[in-house]
């Protein structure tokens, strides 16, 4: 267990710089998660951290130590690899206990932290198997048993469950969780998946070309995006996003694309600004007076019913909880709460009510 | 999917199980050939139409182990090819290993360098080798010969592994990094026991070049040094009447090798053919 700080790390390959000044501190024991696009180098940053890359510039501090210039046997860190990386001549035990080895361990005190790790992760029964005799999900819990059994300071997760079929990957996050609260270790996980980023993280970090967008806990990047990528990016389906002008009586909203929409109160932002308006697909409700809008496409998830709907020329995504007995081509009316509503600069696409 | 019917598959198959059987017999003929002339008295070998029954006879065999120190050669032969191999293969191994992690762009010229001294005619690189030996004072000499060997060797055994390595995934380089090897010890306890069916197939190549090179024997060896393929040649000459001694002295010269790739034919099938689909 031990804090982590990043300070104004920078990577380049060749002319490309890939980071831009990266700089995050995480807690002692804290859950981060790095979410973002591909390329947009959340990937590159762990990889800094676990010391396989070399760092371009800037810092790398565990416990207060600087280890940006360590091998990453020194650096007292842990990871899981997306492919797993489990030694395919090794049994499960030899997997777990190799790095126990290098360090010089005795046997006896392998086995007790092997047969630990092993009790933790249910892999008592696996311990004499070859990782070619395991199931994909059995193979995961033994990359996280090998990183668990060296009791590190910093775990680092490289999209551990993107391998998984999405059954297997729900019962791992929550067992990865798990780990964690039993644990206590500070990890630093890697995903591309926003649903991943949101269940498990304790502070995510969106990242976009290089760049950290926003940090924060998974509630405040859901309710206070702090620009337009965040908000496209955090929640499932995304936030709906229209440009457009803030009407004259500061209740409606003229799209650029054509027409109005008309708020239950009054918007937080001076009428007649350019601004792009941010909507929740779960904030829209059927209202009997409100936006006029056409049904478009209706795809029931079983829990939920999304709607694709057509208000006036714009496309917007509702999400119901109920189960309303919609069709295709009807003529409804659109409930959209003022208060609900993140308006960002169309300039700058930054937030700007709070 | 395939339209063609079974019965059509099955003709299918048994025109290849034939066609291959005449292959095999074609190849087969000249050691069949060796096999039966060794046998016979030198008088049978040559008659036509060949004598079928004859008295067969070991004498040839016998004169060949007892004999014109057939032993002898057998053992200069084994001791290069042992240390061609036990040079060239670790060798090989490790460059490729090298080759197999740097960028593409810095590996790709090299493993072209090294195709354009495969593709070289090994005529004119014996000449050099005979001038660096003779003023190095080496000329019949083990290491000579083995060196050259290992020299022309390289550039396939390093081809060869190379595509195994790449095939290991540098995943398993990394974790090993992070669970605290040294790059030497993620290559020796790591890599390596993955590698091990590419290095048997490398170590088998590497050893029927040594054994069978004749050229290079024939110009960096001497009295103390000459290997098997010199001296079979020599054997029988042009006298006919040698020839029985000449055809047991060629069985003899495979026998090794015959039981080296027997005892290791699942190993060579197998690393020829690993990676070939996605695992």
């Amino acid at each position: 267990m031990a804090p982590l700080t990043i300070q104004q790390a920078t990577k380049s390959f060749g002319g490309v710089q890939v980071l831009h000044g990266v700089t995050i501190d995480i807690d002692d024991g804290e859950f981060v998660v790095l979410v973002g696009p591909s390329g947009c180098g959340k990937s590159t940053l762990l990889r800094l951290i676990a010391g396989l890359e070399d760092i371009t510039s800037g810092g790398i501090l565990i416990d207060g130590k600087d280890v940006s210039r360590l091998h990453p046997k020194d650096r007292d860190i842990a990871m899981v690899f997306q492919s797993y990386a489990l030694y395919p001549h090794m049994t499960v035990a030899e997997n777990m206990g190799f790095s126990l080895r290098m360090r010089g361990a005795k046997s006896d005190e392998q086995r007790r932290k092997v047969g630990q790790a092993a009790g933790i992760l249910d892999l008592d029964a696996l311990l004499d198997r070859y990782p070619r005799q395991l199931s994909g999900g059995q193979r995961q819990r033994v990359a996280m048993g090998r990183a668990i059994v060296r009791d590190p300071k910093v775990f680092l997760f490289d999209e551990p469950l993107s391998n998984l079929d999405a059954k297997l990957r729900v019962q791992m996050r929550s067992e990865i969780r798990t780990l964690h609260k039993k644990l206590k270790t500070t990890i630093v996980y890697v995903t591309h998946d926003q649903i991943e980023a949101m269940t498990m993280a304790d502070k995510i970090v969106v990242m976009r070309g290089g760049h950290v967008e926003q940090i924060g806990s998974p509630m405040t990047l859901y309710d206070a995006p702090a620009n337009v990528f965040v908000a496209g990016f955090i929640g499932s389906p995304a936030m709906n996003l229209l440009k457009g002008r803030i009407g004259a009586d500061a209740q409606s909203f003229d799209l650029d694309a054509g027409g109005a929409l008309q708020f239950t109160s009054a918007l937080d932002a001076r009428p007649g600004q350019s601004v792009i308006l941010g909507i929740r697909p779960e904030d829209v409700t059927l209202s009997d007076n409100g936006s006029p809008a056409t049904v478009k496409l209706i795809e029931p998830t079983g829990a939920d019913l999304h709607v694709n709907l057509d208000v006036a020329g714009s496309d917007i995504t509702a999400v119901f909880h109920e189960r309303l007995s919609l069709k295709e081509g009807q003529e409804v009316s659109l409930e959209l709460p003022a208060d609900c509503v993140h308006l960002f600069d169309a300039e700058t696409e930054t937030r700007l009510s709070a | 999917m395939s339209a063609q019917s079974y019965p059509g598959r099955r003709r299918t198959t048994w025109v290849i199980f034939i066609a291959l059987c005449v292959f095999t017999f074609i190849n087969l003929t000249p050691l069949i050939w060796a096999v039966l002339t060794s046998l016979k008295d030198p008088r049978d070998a040559f008659t036509i139409p060949p004598t079928i029954i004859f008295e067969p006879t070991l004498k040839y065999h016998i004169e060949v182990w007892t004999e014109n120190d057939f032993v002898f050669y057998l053992m200069n032969s084994l001791i290069i090819s042992a240390g061609t191999v036990f040079i060239s293969v670790p060798a090989g191994s490790l460059a490729a290993y090298a080759l197999s992690r740097i960028p593409r762009r810095s590996a790709g010229p090299i493993l072209s360098a090294l195709f354009t001294i495969r593709m070289f005619p090994h005529m004119l690189l014996a000449i050099p080798f005979f001038v660096m030996g003779t003023f190095l004072n080496m000329i019949d000499t083990y290491p000579l010969l083995i060196l050259a060997l290992v020299a022309i060797n390289q550039p396939f055994t390093i081809w060869l592994m190379h595509g195994f390595f790449l095939e290991i995934p540098r995943d398993l380089d990394e974790a090993a990094a992070i669970d605290g090897c040294s790059n030497w010890q993620a290559f020796r306890i790591v890599i390596l026991p993955l590698a091990r069916p590419g290095m048997t197939v490398a170590a088998l190549f590497s050893l029927l070049l040594s054994y069978n090179e004749f050229l290079f024997a024939l110009i960096l060896t001497g009295t103390d040094t000459k290997t098997l393929p010199v001296a079979i040649a020599s054997f029988g000459g042009e006298d006919i009447s040698s020839w029985s001694l000449s055809a047991a002295g060629a069985i003899g010269i495979m026998l090794p090798i015959v039981l080296v790739m027997l005892l290791l034919q699942r190993h060579l099938v197998r690393g020829l053919t690993a990676g070939a689909v996605k695992g």
